[in-house]
């Protein structure tokens, strides 16, 4: 129904007259509801705080700060890219009192019940699911030019930079990060992975993070801000039965910041980078967003893991050292594979990188490796017996 | 197990074996380490943070909702929140809950986190993460759901989207207030796209009507083959492109129209009114 520049618009740059009764018009449109603050969203990824202190209140990173004064008037523009189709038939009566586009005059209805008249498919993004975007459901206009835009979707904007315009602290995250994510400016930007008007999952996300992400990062050639290939994830997760949980539950976001982030591979927290590092529970606090900080605190346990000879503790043995000590990627691997536990299949090693097979074998009362980085060794933890692993 | 963090004074120690441990292990992570969704959980009753006691389980309600907790993580904190208030949603309904937290954390610390997010029911003391090790928790926050029977009928694990709407989704399932295929649904929900080429036919049908309206038939008209365009089986289309030539009483272009679209939709209004004027 857009449709590139039209005759009206030429009127309107001929007619000084025009454009200011159309403004007028415009503004009082804008008017029909008041701007109200927007409601804030789910809280973002915040540090750990110190051991034993309690958790700091989550912050609404994805809230907009309200302020739909920067969106920009609903005036047509000088110089549109897209009309809309009510606009060009050149009959203002299709929306406002009077036909006369010298004197509009006022809208008929409520601006977001005139624009969903006829968007029905719209009203039911807008109406029918649980996550809502305040806008949508306000003012069609906060977003849109009624009239015509320079961008498709008569858009005031192009994505992301109007949604910058009330999502600053996204704005921050993206701009300000070490680490960049090219979908906030490719293709649709922000309409990439979030739908604007209504979905049925929070942050108002086309779909649940996994699918979303796959999308793009099943592919062999994916380069990184560096060069580096990223990985195919389509394939990786197809190969590898045994998955992560978030992995699982299609949750990517529960370890990555989609806008931006100081971290390697947009980590919402810090990840050690190497297979060896000095024992500092500030280098796991990724790992530690989910998984207890007393695995690798505490030398003896029958409680915390599965991976103990007895009582004595094979994590904190493996990674509580202060030097050389292993770091969680010397033995799991982060998204899955296709061992237990998600034990690595090798271990690369040496200045070559030579892959050493870690030969983890799940038993009936714990586990053992076979001559791998040390001589086979094995733990009985007394636990449950193991069911195969499913493929 | 040394203990580094200071315990809560006077708590009882829990018997060893608390559950019955299921003998599957899921390594797909699906569930517990050591309870798989399916398995009868024994019921402890565990020392409370006010100082009573509580059983994790009530056999008494058709849902007990159980979530394990660290103060100092980020999550817990926001699950705490976000259950706490689901917590009031099921005020009334034959809904019980419990928060777990390791006897690790000082009940200062415990303490206030729970008054700040509003929970009202009981906060299990863990004394020594007896509980945890029995179930064989790997990942927290995690919340786990048992019917009436005391079955584990769900467990889910903390996620960054849409966390809430699941837990809330499985208790309605467990209530009988939604069905499977509505569970699925909050689960697995569908993508939120518009209708492709059906919602460009339907926008441009919307306009053509109004334009239909105003007399402007040239204009409806256009807009009517574009919907075309994007639907060529779009019957309203057809119907209102065939109303439009009936008015204007050219009833060779009107009929071929008309008939498409009660072809496609026998009991289309516009089209059978239409036909009346080009019979």
């Amino acid at each position: 129904m857009f449709v590139r520049q039209n005759r009206l618009a030429a009127i309107a740059r001929r007619s000084s007259l025009v454009v200011a009764v159309i403004l007028v018009a415009a503004i009082s449109l804008a008017a029909e509801k008041p701007k109200k603050a927007l409601a804030p969203a789910k809280p973002a990824a915040k540090a750990q705080p110190a051991k034993g202190q309690p958790a700091a209140k989550p912050q609404p990173a994805a809230a907009s700060t309200g302020d739909t004064s920067k969106l920009g008037s609903n005036a047509p523009v000088t110089n549109p890219a897209w009309s809309h189709a009510p606009f060009e038939s050149g009959d203002c009566s299709i929306c406002h009192v009077n036909k006369d586009p010298k004197n509009p005059g006022k809208l008929t209805m409520p601006v977001e019940e005139l624009c969903l008249g006829c968007h029905d498919q719209i009203a039911d993004l807008v109406k029918g699911h649980s996550a809502k975007h305040k806008p949508a459901q306000e003012n069609c206009v906060y977003c849109h030019n009624a009239h015509n835009a320079p961008e498709k979707k008569l858009l005031k904007q192009k994505p992301p930079a109007l949604c910058y315009g009330c999502h600053d602290k996204i704005q921050a995250e993206a701009t300000k990060g070490k680490v960049k994510h090219d979908a906030l400016t490719m293709g649709e930007g922000c309409a990439n992975c979030h739908n604007a008007h209504g979905s049925d999952v929070e942050h108002l996300l086309i779909s649940l993070p996994y699918d979303l992400c796959v999308n793009c990062h099943s592919k062999d050639d994916i380069p990184d801000h560096d060069g580096k290939k990223l990985t195919n994830f389509g394939k990786l997760l197809a190969e590898n039965p045994v998955k992560h949980e978030p992995v699982a539950g299609k949750d990517c976001s529960a370890c990555h910041t989609p806008h931006g982030s100081n971290n390697f591979r947009l980590l919402k927290e810090e990840y050690p980078a190497k297979f060896y590092s000095p024992y500092d529970p500030k280098n796991y606090a990724l790992c530690y967003s989910c998984h207890n900080d007393q695995i690798l605190a505490q030398p003896k346990t029958t409680t915390l893991t599965g991976f103990r000879d007895g009582d004595r503790n094979l994590h904190y043995v493996h990674v509580n050292k202060k030097s050389s000590g292993r770091t969680c990627r010397a033995c799991h691997e982060v998204h899955a594979s296709k061992q237990p536990h998600q034990i690595r299949d090798a271990v690369p090693f040496g200045p070559s990188s030579w892959l050493l097979k870690v030969n983890y074998k799940q038993l009936s009362d714990g586990g053992q490796c076979e001559k791998t980085c040390h001589a086979t060794k094995r733990y009985i933890n007394g636990e449950a017996k193991a069911a195969p692993v499913k493929k | 197990m040394k203990r580094r963090g200071p315990r809560l004074a006077g708590l009882p120690l829990l018997p060893a074996a608390i559950l019955v441990a299921a003998t599957l292990y899921s390594s797909t992570g699906q569930s517990f380490k050591h309870v798989a969704i399916g398995d009868t959980l024994k019921n402890p009753t565990l020392p409370t943070l006010d100082g009573k006691q509580a059983t994790l389980l009530r056999a008494d309600r058709k849902v007990s909702v159980f979530m394990f907790l660290r103060p100092d993580q980020e999550y817990s904190k926001y699950v705490l929140d976000e259950m706490a208030r689901c917590e009031h949603e099921f005020e009334g309904k034959s809904v019980a809950w419990v928060a777990i937290v390791s006897d690790y954390y000082p009940k200062t610390v415990v303490q206030p986190l729970v008054d700040e997010a509003g929970f009202k029911s009981p906060v299990l003391i863990d004394a020594g993460d007896t509980l945890y090790g029995d179930l064989g928790v790997i990942l927290q926050p995690v919340v786990g759901i048992a019917d009436g029977k005391l079955k584990l009928v769900a467990y889910q694990p903390f996620a960054k989207v849409n966390f809430c709407n699941v837990i809330r989704a499985r208790i309605l399932f467990q209530l009988g207030e939604i069905s499977q295929a509505e569970l699925d649904r909050a689960i697995n929900p569908p993508k939120a796209e518009l209708g492709g080429e059906n919602e460009v036919a339907q926008r441009n049908l919307r306009f053509a009507e109004m334009m239909y309206k105003s007399k402007k038939y040239d204009v409806a008209s256009e807009r009517l083959q574009k919907c075309l365009e994007h639907d060529p089986k779009h019957a309203p289309c057809h119907a209102l492109l065939g109303a439009i030539a009936a008015d204007q009483g050219q009833c060779d272009v009107a009929k071929p129209a008309l008939q498409k679209a009660l072809e496609l939709d026998p009991a289309n209004q516009v089209a059978l009114e239409a036909k009346k004027r080009c019979p």
